[in-house]
C-alpha cells in the first residue's frame, strides 16, 4: 500500500474539452463561483478548491484549462497537460473527472481515450444529455462504462442533477485506489503519427455506435432503457445514428445573420460601440453617487476632527484616497458584466472569427480579439488570456500592444480631465470625446502592432506557424447568476489588487505633501478664517518634501507646460494609473463641503497656477496633453510584472516601458506645443 | 483533388484524406476532421476567411489555408 495515498489529501483533477461544461461542474463540486464561459479557453489558469464539505470526501479539486488532446498547441493547454502529469504543488492526480458533451460524443471521447491509454483513473461526467434527448437520442451509460472500463455518470449542468451519483462514484473510486499502489501515468507519446490519431477516432466511432440509442417516437419514456435496447437491436442502420450529430439548427440560423458579410459586420460594430458607450453612460450616475458620498464624508471628517494634521490625514489621506479607488468600481463592474454576457452567449468566438483576417494582416490573430477586448477592463487578465493564442509571435505581439488599449484605470483620469475641459452643459461633448479616445486607443494599438510586425525580428524575434482553429459553440441564453457573480468577483479582485497599493500611496503622498512644515505661521492681518486656511495649505505644500522632490522633475515637466505637482502625480501614477486622481486631490488639498470629489478637484484645477508666474497650470492645451500622455504611457507596475511572467523574460516588458513612456512624453510635448502654436492656450 | 476550402454553402461531403504535410494537420485531425467524416460548410467570415464547418456535432472555424489540407471526394 502506498502511504502517500493514505495520509495525503486526494487530488481530483477536472479535465475536459473546451465548452464541455467542465467549469460548471467545478462550481457544483466546489461550491465556489469560478468563472465559467462559453468561449473556448476561458479558463487559462488552474483553480483549486476543496471538495464541498457536505460531500464528506477529503480531496482537493483542480480545474484546469480545456484541452482537445494531450498534445498541447498553446500555453494554456500546456499548463493543463503539464498539471496532469505533475502539478508543481499537488503532484499527479489520483483521479480524473472528465467532462464529455453527450451531443458531440466522438470528439470528446477522443481525449478520454488518450487519458485511459496513459493509465489515468478516469470517471466520465456526461453533460448536456438533454440536448441529445431533444434530438431523440440517449446514451447508455452502462454500455459506455463497460466499453471504456470506467464509471460514467450523467450530469445536468442546469440543475445539478446527478452530482450525488458522481460524488458516490468518486468516493468508490478513491477507496478502491487507496487499496492498491499508485500507478504513475505514462506521458502521452508526442511522436506518434497521424495515422494513430485517425485510428483512435475509428475505435471511438465503433464504441459510440454501440452506446447511442434512439428514444422511441411515441414519447413513452417509462422504460427508456429497455425500449432503447430493443430499438437498437431493431435498428442497426448507421444512417439513423448520424442524425444525433446534427448541429444545433437555431445556432446555424443565428450565425447566418451574425456571420453575414454585411450584417455580421454591422452587428459587430454595434456591439462594440454599445459596449464602450455603456461603460460611460451607464456608470456615470453610479459614479456620481459614489463620488458624492466620499466628498461628503471627507468634508464631514474634517469638520468633526478639526483642521489639524489628524483631521487632514483622515479626511484627505484616507477617505479621499479610498474614494478615488471606489469611484470607478461601477465602470469595472459594467465592463465585466458586458464581457461576461458576450462570453456566455457564445458571441466572442464569432467576434474572433470575424476579425481574424484583418488582425492577421498586422501580425495578430483572431484569437487576439478576446485578450484585446479584456484589455479595456484590465491589462492583467488580458495578458493572461493571450495564452490561448497558439502562435508565439502573435501571442507576444498581442501582449505587447495590450497596454495601449484604454484600461478601466484610465477612465477616472479621462473622466476628470474631460469634466475640466467640458464643464456643466457641455458635458455631453465630453461623452463624445471619451468615445473618440477609445477609438483612438484602438487605432493606436493596431498601428503600433503593424509597425512592430513590419520591423520583423527587431522587437519580437519569434516566428511560428500561424493558425486559427476555433470551435463556435452553440448559442445559449446567458446564465444571469453566473454573469453577475463573475462581475462581482472581478470587482473584488480589482479592489484586492489595486486597493492596498492606492491606499499606501495615498498615505505616502499625503505625508510628503503635509510635512515637514505642517503648521506654517500666517500673519493674521486682514485675512478671513478661510483665507488663512488656504494660505496655510499652499505654504505647507510649498515647503513640503514633495516640493523638494518636485524640483528634480521640474525641468522635465516644463517643456510640457506643466509643473512639479503634475510631475509628482504622474510619477505616483507609474505604480498604478488611477493614483493620478487621488494624488491630484491630495496635492491640491481638495476637501470642499457639499461638492463631489470630482467637482472639487476640477475647481482646484481651475484655480491652480504655475509657481511664481501666475500662469494657469491647467489649460486646454496641457489638459489635452495629459490625455495624450495617458493614452500611451505604460504606468502600471502590475502590468510590467505580468508581462514579464507571460513573455518569459524582461526583454518585452522593458521594451514596452521604454517605447510607450518615451512615446507618451514626445507626443505630449508635440500636442501641447502644437496646440499653443495654433492659439489654443 | 478538391479540398474543403472550395466547398459551397450547404454542400455536404465526405473527407477522403488529410494532407499531413500541413503544420496544422495534427490539430485538424484532433478536433475531429478525419477521413470518412461528413462535413458541411455552414458559414464564412467576412473576406471569406476563416470558414466554419460542421463536423461531429459541432461547428469549427478554420482558416482557408488550413481547410486546404482537408481533401474531399
Amino acid at each position: 500500500m502506498n502511504p502517500n495515498t493514505l495520509d495525503k489529501t486526494a487530488l481530483i483533477t477536472l479535465v475536459g474539452s473546451p465548452n464541455s461544461g467542465k467549469t460548471t461542474l467545478f462550481n457544483y463540486l466546489s461550491g465556489r463561483n469560478v468563472k465559467t464561459a462559453n468561449y473556448p479557453g476561458a479558463t487559462v489558469e488552474y483553480s483549486v478548491s476543496k471538495l464541498l464539505h457536505k460531500f464528506n470526501i477529503n480531496a482537493n479539486l483542480l480545474d484546469s484549462p480545456g484541452i482537445v488532446s494531450l498534445t498541447p498547441h498553446s500555453p494554456d493547454e500546456e499548463i493543463a497537460v503539464r498539471s496532469l502529469f505533475s502539478h508543481p504543488t499537488f503532484g499527479s492526480p489520483d483521479l480524473l473527472v472528465v467532462t464529455v458533451d453527450a451531443s458531440q460524443l466522438t470528439r470528446h471521447l477522443f481525449l478520454v481515450r488518450q487519458l485511459l491509454e496513459c493509465g489515468f483513473n478516469v470517471i466520465i461526467a456526461l453533460t448536456m444529455t438533454d440536448l441529445l434527448n431533444k434530438k431523440g437520442y440517449d446514451i447508455s451509460t452502462e454500455k459506455l462504462s463497460s466499453e471504456l472500463k470506467c464509471d460514467v455518470i450523467k450530469i445536468d449542468g442546469r440543475n445539478g442533477n446527478g452530482i450525488t451519483n458522481l460524488v458516490e462514484a468518486i468516493n468508490k473510486n478513491l477507496k478502491s485506489l487507496s487499496a492498491k499502489d499508485k500507478v504513475m501515468p505514462q506521458p502521452y507519446s508526442k511522436g506518434d503519427d497521424k495515422q494513430k490519431l485517425i485510428s483512435t477516432y475509428s475505435k471511438i466511432e465503433l464504441i459510440s455506435d454501440k452506446v447511442i440509442e434512439q428514444i422511441p417516437q411515441n414519447g413513452k419514456r417509462i422504460n427508456l432503457e429497455k425500449a432503447n435496447r430493443q430499438l437498437a437491436i431493431l435498428n442497426p442502420d448507421p444512417q439513423i445514428k448520424k442524425n444525433c450529430y446534427q448541429v444545433d439548427q437555431r445556432t446555424l440560423k443565428i450565425d447566418k445573420i451574425l456571420l453575414h458579410k454585411v450584417w455580421g459586420l454591422v452587428v459587430f460594430f454595434l456591439i462594440m460601440a454599445l459596449t464602450f458607450t455603456s461603460i460611460f453612460w451607464l456608470a456615470q450616475p453610479i459614479m456620481d453617487l459614489v463620488s458624492n458620498a466620499f466628498g461628503f464624508l471627507a468634508a464631514k471628517a474634517l469638520a468633526i476632527l478639526g483642521y489639524n494634521w489628524f483631521g487632514d490625514f483622515i479626511s484627505t489621506g484616507l477617505i479621499t484616497g479610498v474614494g478615488s479607488v471606489m469611484v470607478f468600481v461601477p465602470q469595472i463592474m459594467i465592463l465585466f458584466l458586458i464581457l461576461g454576457l458576450l462570453e456566455d452567449t457564445g458571441y466572442l468566438a464569432r467576434g474572433a472569427m470575424l476579425i481574424d483576417r484583418p488582425l492577421s494582416k498586422i501580425g495578430l490573430n483572431g484569437k487576439s480579439f478576446v485578450p484585446m477586448l479584456s484589455g479595456f477592463a484590465c491589462a492583467i487578465p488580458a495578458m493572461m488570456a493571450a495564452r490561448t493564442i497558439p502562435n508565439k509571435r502573435e501571442r507576444l505581439l498581442t501582449i505587447f500592444i495590450i497596454p495601449l488599449l484604454s484600461c478601466s484605470a484610465r477612465l477616472p483620469i479621462y473622466a476628470l480631465l474631460l469634466a475640466f475641459l467640458f464643464p456643466g452643459e457641455k458635458a455631453w461633448i465630453g461623452g463624445l470625446v471619451m468615445a473618440a479616445i477609445y477609438i483612438f486607443s484602438i487605432s493606436n494599438s493596431v498601428l503600433i502592432a503593424a509597425i512592430i510586425n513590419k520591423l520583423n525580428k527587431k522587437i519580437i524575434r519569434e516566428t511560428d506557424n500561424s493558425s486559427f482553429i476555433l470551435e463556435l459553440p452553440a448559442y445559449r441564453v446567458p446564465k444571469l447568476k453566473v454573469v453577475t457573480s463573475n462581475m462581482i468577483s472581478s470587482a473584488k479582485a480589482y479592489l484586492r489588487k489595486a486597493g492596498p497599493v492606492i491606499l499606501i500611496l495615498s498615505i505616502a503622498i499625503w505625508f510628503l505633501t503635509y510635512f515637514p512644515n505642517y503648521n506654517p505661521t500666517i500673519p493674521a492681518q486682514n485675512h478671513s478664517q478661510l483665507e488663512i486656511l488656504h494660505l496655510k495649505n499652499s505654504e505647507r505644500l510649498a515647503n513640503s518634501y514633495a516640493a523638494d522632490m518636485g524640483k528634480f522633475i521640474q525641468p522635465v515637466m516644463k517643456p510640457l507646460g506643466m509643473d512639479w505637482r503634475v510631475g509628482v502625480s504622474l510619477i505616483a501614477a507609474f505604480t498604478a494609473r488611477e493614483v493620478f486622481v487621488s494624488s491630484l486631490a491630495l496635492i491640491f488639498k481638495v476637501t470642499d463641503q457639499g461638492e463631489t470629489l470630482q467637482g472639487s478637484i476640477v475647481k482646484a484645477m481651475k484655480d491652480a497656477k504655475i509657481d511664481g508666474t501666475g500662469q494657469k497650470l491647467f489649460t486646454p492645451a496641457t489638459t489635452i496633453g495629459l490625455i495624450v500622455f495617458f493614452l500611451f504611457a505604460l504606468q502600471c507596475l502590475s502590468t510590467v510584472a505580468v508581462s514579464r511572467k507571460e513573455t518569459g523574460g524582461w526583454r518585452i516588458p522593458i521594451l514596452q516601458l521604454l517605447i510607450f513612456s518615451s512615446l507618451a512624453y514626445v507626443l505630449t510635448f508635440i500636442t501641447v506645443n502644437c496646440l499653443r502654436a495654433i492659439g489654443i492656450a | 483533388m478538391k479540398t474543403a476550402a472550395q466547398l459551397h454553402y450547404g454542400e455536404k461531403v465526405k473527407i477522403s484524406e488529410i494532407d499531413s504535410e500541413h503544420p496544422s494537420s495534427r490539430r485538424i485531425i484532433e478536433v475531429g476532421f478525419t477521413p470518412g467524416q461528413e462535413i458541411e460548410l455552414v458559414s464564412k467570415s467576412v473576406f471569406n476567411d476563416p470558414l466554419a464547418f460542421s463536423v461531429r456535432g459541432t461547428v469549427i472555424a478554420i482558416r482557408k489555408n488550413e481547410a486546404d489540407c482537408i481533401k474531399i471526394s
